[in-house]
């Protein structure tokens, strides 16, 4: 089964995000800040990260720096999906190693297609 | 000798600078509380971190006003849920719905942007207003109770503290939000026409009832 590790400080939004993902037959993890998530993903088996940007302790961009020294996370997707829309932000993203940038509020259609063409 | 004189009906001081991303609000100098101000429309934001006072006028809205205690940022926002098939019938808003999902946006939006400003999420105060029964062509629905339900579920789900609430009822309400001492001042607009109220909140209604809630996605190469 494919594994996700889903990052956002907010209960609520983890919650949604789980339920969608959980409901297209994924398994989730869920993280809720950038180190919660980093240690849950150096366990390994995680297949694609969706990770919100500002959070407490690690936030979302230092996550990406973060997983991408790891051999394991060389090239595993991994999407932000944050309130961020400003292009500063993005190209801090694209240049950190993200794979991909969507903006809250999501469509579960969408978000779901997403995760699926990245998977490849 | 000359003295320095200061009047509540003119400013003092400069006013502060608009944070990043909220020049369209409305922002002046209110002579009756002598004070700057920001006024916030139904689906709008903002946040302060220079001592504004932001006003807004809700009927069946809600706006969560939300505070680091310490640090005198804060900001209020102001929505309501879009009406959806399942929250047509009575009983209990699925966190997972639709509409809750609007909610937990703009709570987010909020939420995130006092952090981003130098919040701290263990240091939030939340305070809550609105949700009145007032829009007469959906009061069937009760929308206000659905958007009051829904804010106390989302703050209870992100453990966050409510200080102070004033919800429901018929009457629309003004309220003045003063961020740095979180301070509240709220007026029941019982005799004034409220139709101004009535129809702002119909046309944004209409817009998120009409138009799908989404982002951009962008990947990368």
């Amino acid at each position: 089964m494919t594994k996700i590790l889903a990052v956002d400080d907010s209960a609520s939004m983890r919650q949604m995000v789980s339920f969608t993902l959980q409901g297209a037959g994924y398994e989730v993890v869920e993280a809720c800040d950038g180190q919660d998530a980093f240690d849950k993903a150096k366990r390994g088996g995680v297949d694609l990260v969706l990770s919100d940007v500002n959070m407490p302790v690690m936030d979302g961009i230092a996550l990406i720096k973060n997983l991408r020294t790891l051999p394991d996370y060389k090239f595993t997707p991994i999407l932000m999906l944050t309130t961020e829309s400003a292009a500063d932000k993005k190209s801090e993203g694209k240049a950190a190693g993200a794979t991909g940038w969507i903006v809250k509020p999501f469509n579960p259609d969408q978000l779901l297609n997403t995760i699926k063409k990245v998977l490849g | 000798m000359k003295h320095s004189v200061t009047s509540q009906f003119q400013p003092s001081y400069p006013q502060p600078k608009a944070p990043k991303g909220f020049t369209h609000i409305n922002r002046y100098w209110d002579k009756q509380q002598g004070v700057y101000a920001a006024k916030i429309l139904p689906g709008q934001f903002y946040i302060s971190t220079g001592g504004e006072m932001i006003v807004t006028v809700l009927g069946s809205c809600i706006s969560a006003c939300v505070r680091d205690r310490y640090r005198g940022i804060g900001g209020m926002n102001h929505f309501m849920l879009p009406v959806q098939r399942e929250n047509l019938d009575p009983g209990v808003l699925s966190a997972l719905s639709e509409s809750a999902r609007y909610g937990n946006w703009a709570m987010e939006y909020l939420i995130n942007e006092i952090l981003k400003n130098g919040g701290d999420k263990r240091h939030l105060e939340v305070k809550v207003f609105g949700g009145g029964k007032v829009l007469e062509s959906m009061s069937q629905i009760d929308i206000g109770r659905k958007n009051i339900e829904f804010v106390h579920q989302f703050i209870t789900n992100e453990g966050l503290s409510l200080a102070a609430e004033d919800v429901g009822g018929l009457f629309p309400r003004k309220v003045l939000y003063f961020p740095d001492t979180g301070s509240v001042k709220v007026r029941k607009l019982k005799t004034v026409r409220n139709d101004v109220v009535f129809e702002r909140e119909q046309s944004y209604a209409r817009t998120i009832n009409n138009t799908p809630a989404q982002g951009d996605i962008e990947l990368f190469d």
